[in-house]
């Protein structure tokens, strides 16, 4: 009853998002496609919805993929510098100006998704200087590896220019504000690819969250479908971040909310976290959206402002 | 019929056997003192672990098989049940070790839903099949764990020191599950347990400095386990009959 309640709500918030925001839209006008109303609503509103719940989904996946994977929820790919990595290639993309297309594919968006793969082979190779029993270290490899991007990002502030160093600023923040239908079918598709990836492979995923050496015994190429499963969570994170920012927070969230709600095992869960992902994050948009600020709130301080007091109590109940 | 040739196994880059040559008749016992590279072999036979030397199964090299075609040949039952998806059930789990067996991408089919249920059926924990693994206690966990390895449907089960977290009568029961099992299979026993080893009454291997001496008979006198293990034994106690 619980559970039927909670979609509902989400999905009258997705119906209702597209209504709210700084412009009041005249509901009659929309049919008019020439009016204020209509342009804002097609051209703004609704790519940005779509946007928002596609990001969400990527984003809670991906933490699901990560923390089974890794078996340890506290790892995602936020957590472990994956979205830091992809901010800095994307940053450098920005600070250089680079504008080369290829394949219809920005310069700031692949720096972005070769920022993401670079720190996904980083951690696999630096763990394997870890033993069994020091799988949690990953995890501070990976915050060292985020406190070094952080710095390098300073780094690429300070030889920029104040134009440059405003835009850098605003990425760093995460936005959620895009124009037109490019982005939100663009990153559609890589939604749907990952689902359907994670979906794939949801039996080999759910002995890899059992355990590494189980899985191996059991039959699952371990190696491959990790690396192949990272591989295009990186993709989507890297596409992802070099359009809105670092979203910090969804992937650690989510999926534990999900869990709350179905105590089920992995395989059952993948499509729940997904979709739920998606409408969370056009919730927290839609917040953003409708607050009475000057400007628009960047999305990637209500996810920490939430995300942050939520990190410590799951460590905190995770040692108790 | 697993075979050993020239096998060298490390762990973290200390030497743990050295050059054992040896071929596995249809039921062997290894047993040594802690560190003496039991579970190394038998990881390494798993192609878990690096080893060098060959180690063959059926004339193939363990390397060449992959995962797949492996875990149908070799099952490999750990001592400890580690795991991290904390709401997987008994069922659920115990259906995994169909996984070489369900088509690729697929769901398992109803067949291996009811072989998992026949082999809990078997080892008679079907009520167990609705709770959750965290939940189980050591003696469940153990029966849980062949459960899984049997729908493997493999030809050989290793067994990990299946006994090593149970109380004597639990022990009795897996002893026994064991013994039936070997009318099957084709089993490898790892164990401190001596008692269980003579129960097994099959060959022995035994590992201690590196090496491995292997016996056919007369493993179990006192004087031969007083001289391979360093303290005095006096006919062993516990029954397993």
């Amino acid at each position: 009853m619980i559970r039927a309640l909670i979609w509902f709500a989400l999905l009258s918030i997705l119906i209702v998002s597209p209504f709210l925001g700084a412009v009041d839209l005249h509901f009659w006008d929309l049919v008019h496609t020439e009016s204020l109303s209509a342009q804002i609503f097609y051209d703004l509103r609704l790519p940005r919805v779509l946007f928002s719940f596609f990001a969400g989904s990527i984003l809670a996946l991906s933490g699901l993929l990560f923390q089974t994977l890794f078996r340890n929820p506290l790892m995602t790919p936020y957590t472990l510098g994956v979205s830091s990595g992809a901010t800095l290639g994307a940053g450098i993309a920005i600070k250089l100006g680079l504008s080369t297309v290829l394949f219809g594919i920005g310069a700031v968006s692949l720096f972005g998704f070769f920022g993401a793969i670079l720190t996904i082979f980083l951690l696999l190779y630096l763990s394997q200087f870890l033993r069994g029993s020091q799988q949690s270290s990953l995890l501070l490899l990976g915050i060292a590896l985020s406190l070094f991007y952080t710095s390098a990002l300073m780094l690429v502030f300070y030889l920029g220019n104040t134009i440059q160093n405003d835009m850098l600023i605003r990425f760093t923040m995460g936005s959620l504000s895009i124009i037109g239908w490019n982005n939100p079918l663009l990153l559609g598709i890589i939604a749907l690819l990952l689902t359907l990836t994670i979906y794939a492979y949801r039996f080999e995923l759910q002995l890899l969250g059992v355990s590494q050496e189980g899985a191996k015994l059991k039959g699952v190429e371990s190696k491959k479908v990790t690396l192949w499963l990272l591989l295009i969570a990186s993709l989507a994170i890297g596409l992802l971040v070099s359009i809105s920012g670092p979203i910090g927070f969804i992937g650690l969230i989510v999926p534990h909310i999900v869990t709350k709600l179905y105590p089920l095992t992995v395989e059952k869960r993948i499509i729940k976290t997904a979709l739920f992902g998606g409408f969370f994050l056009v919730l927290c948009d839609t917040i953003t959206r409708a607050l009475p600020t000057q400007s628009e709130l960047p999305i990637g301080i209500i996810t920490a402002l939430i995300g942050g007091p939520f990190f410590i109590y799951l460590i905190i109940s995770r040692v108790r | 019929m697993i075979k050993l040739q020239n096998l060298y196994c490390f762990y973290e880059e200390q030497i743990i056997l050295e050059n054992i040559t040896q071929e596995f008749p249809k039921h062997l016992s290894i047993l040594g003192p802690n560190g003496s590279g039991k579970s190394t072999l038998a990881k390494a036979i798993c192609a878990l672990t690096p080893h060098h030397g060959e180690i063959s199964l059926d004339g193939t090299n363990i390397g060449s098989y992959t995962a797949k075609e492996r875990a149908k040949k070799i099952a490999y039952i750990p001592t400890k049940l580690e795991f991290y998806d904390e709401f997987l059930t008994v069922e659920e789990f115990v259906l995994l070790g169909r996984f070489a067996h369900k088509k690729s991408f697929f769901d398992y089919s109803d067949k291996d839903r009811s072989l998992a249920k026949q082999y809990m059926g078997l080892l008679h924990i079907a009520h167990l099949s609705h709770q959750t693994l965290s939940s189980l206690s050591s003696g469940e966990t153990a029966l849980v764990l062949i459960a899984q390895a049997l729908t493997q449907e493999s030809q050989i089960i290793i067994f990990d020191e299946p006994t090593a977290n149970l109380d004597p009568k639990n022990a009795k029961i897996i002893a026994r599950h064991i013994k039936q099992l070997q009318q099957t299979h084709q089993t490898v026993l790892i164990t401190h347990d001596i008692h269980l080893a003579h129960f097994m009454n099959n060959p022995v291997l035994f590992l201690k400095n590196q090496n491995a001496h292997y016996f056919e008979t007369d493993f179990f006198t006192d004087e031969n386990l007083s001289k391979l293990y360093d303290v005095s034994i006096k006919s062993l106690a516990v029954q397993y009959d």
